[in-house]
């Protein structure tokens, strides 16, 4: 019955009810110990290795929040809340919601927080390439104060992120954007729900006055060591119409910019022309949007 | 070993627990409550689903000491004094039940559905079991008593 669990025996758990509370052990038990907050990602690793659990669900970082510089959400908010939130509906960042509603099942997206689905930093993780399109920055706490960074620095590989011992990610920031601009988020799985994806897209792009492509970005999940912005496809589109026989081209690039692997989801070949196709999708999705 | 505190289906239960033990572990194991089942014990399969303050959950995935304090209701709370709900009467009209080991996830999902969408769809009634897998049945028959469901609480 128990696959992986026979291997989980954590000996001491903690619910910290601050987040200094939280950092101090962190930074005590620093490889010992692991967090929890939905706990979706690590009661289903292959080999927990964990001496202590940290419950960071009391911390008070289930919020999402708008102000006149853009959205925040704590780490600990769920996939669901970030599904029906009023602050996430509108254009663009119902790009995030959206993709909140693609991730996992009903049971998941209870469960599951933003937070961990970073921070885990599993290639095909959702709500990544909606958060490098969107230009997200990132509140950490640590021993040494508050920093903050911008999310395309955080994935630094295959469930490795830019966290060092004793931090804990708290929030997550989404900035405003012009307007005229449009999202898009294309996920495809093995079957229509609950799978991690094969190949995952976010686009974000803003046309000027005169309908030349602004501000475009181009993220690709599942596809990489890391989630990441296909930067020289980005830079084809900058100030260029929007055109079919463009998108075709600019995707051809993108499908150049990764370094996707063949595991148990699907051949390095198909995520490859599958890259294509999706990237060219999102691009006339989000185009649509600007003018709908 | 901790002690906690689990309310499930209106009812105080205390249970000493490990912090390594899942909600399902100590349901089944350690209170009785063998309705929840362990099917893949990774949270793909939904059969272990119970209902966290209203809320769908895989209890293989949770924590007991999660849920200390919390309000957990499994299928055996959906009937109230001996008569069944709705739903328990719609899947057996319909022919949703052959092997029975979906189903008590499934009527949750049900539950959690009409909760906060007295009249779904049927894309709807297919988003809300997305969660929940079924080996025998095709699906069909769960939707369509999920739908009569839905119906036969208008008319009351």
């Amino acid at each position: 019955m128990s696959n992986t669990k026979n291997l989980f025996r954590p000996s001491e758990y903690f619910k910290p009810t601050s987040v200094a509370e939280a950092v101090k052990l962190l930074d005590e038990y620093g490889e010992k110990c692991r967090l929890i907050a939905g706990g979706t990602d690590l009661l289903t690793e292959k080999d927990p290795q964990v001496e202590v659990l940290i419950d960071i669900t009391s911390l008070g970082l289930d919020y999402i929040r708008s102000d006149s510089q853009g959205a925040r959400i704590g780490a600990t908010t769920t996939f669901a809340g970030i599904e029906v939130s009023p602050v996430l509906c509108k254009s663009p960042y119902n790009v995030l919601a959206q993709a909140a509603h693609e991730m996992g099942t009903p049971q998941i997206r209870n469960m599951a927080t933003i937070g961990g689905n970073i921070c885990s930093a599993l290639p095909s993780a959702d709500s990544a390439p909606v958060l490098l399109v969107l230009d997200a920055t990132l509140d950490i706490a640590g021993p040494n104060g508050e920093r903050s960074m911008d999310i395309v620095a955080f994935f630094r590989g295959v469930r490795e992120n830019a966290l060092d011992r004793g931090e804990l990610l708290t929030e997550i920031q989404l900035p405003v954007h012009p307007p005229r601009t449009g999202t898009a988020f294309v996920k495809r799985g093995r079957v229509a729900t609950a799978d991690l994806a094969i190949v995952n897209v976010a686009v974000r792009l803003t046309l000027a006055a005169d309908n030349t492509c602004q501000d475009v970005r181009i993220a690709l999940g599942a596809v990489a060591p890391t989630p990441l912005r296909a930067k020289e496809t980005e830079a084809m589109l900058q100030g260029e119409e929007p055109q079919e026989k463009l998108f075709e081209r600019v995707a051809a690039r993108a499908s150049e910019e990764i370094k996707p692997i063949s595991d148990v989801r699907s051949s390095a070949a198909y995520r490859t022309v599958l890259s294509r196709i999706l990237v060219e999708q999102a691009l006339k999705e989000a185009v649509a949007k600007v003018f709908a | 070993m901790v002690d906690v505190t689990l309310n499930v289906n209106g009812k105080e239960c205390e249970v000493t627990v490990a912090p390594y033990e899942t909600l399902c572990d100590v349901l089944r194991n350690k209170l009785g409550f063998t309705e929840v089942k362990n099917s893949c014990n990774s949270g793909e399969c939904g059969a272990c689903t119970v209902l966290v303050e209203g809320k769908l959950v895989c209890s293989c995935l949770m924590l007991a000491m999660q849920a200390n304090g919390r309000e957990i209701t499994t299928v055996r709370g959906l009937s109230t004094d001996g008569k069944l709900h709705p739903l328990q009467i719609k899947f057996i009209e319909h022919g949703a039940i052959q092997c029975g080991y979906c189903t008590p996830g499934m009527l949750l999902a049900a539950k959690a559905l009409l909760d906060s969408n007295p009249r779904p769809s049927e894309e709807e009634v297919r988003m809300a079991i997305s969660g929940n897998i079924c080996r025998c049945t095709g699906y069909q028959q769960i939707v369509e008593a999920i739908i009569a469901a839905a119906a036969a609480d208008m008319n009351k």
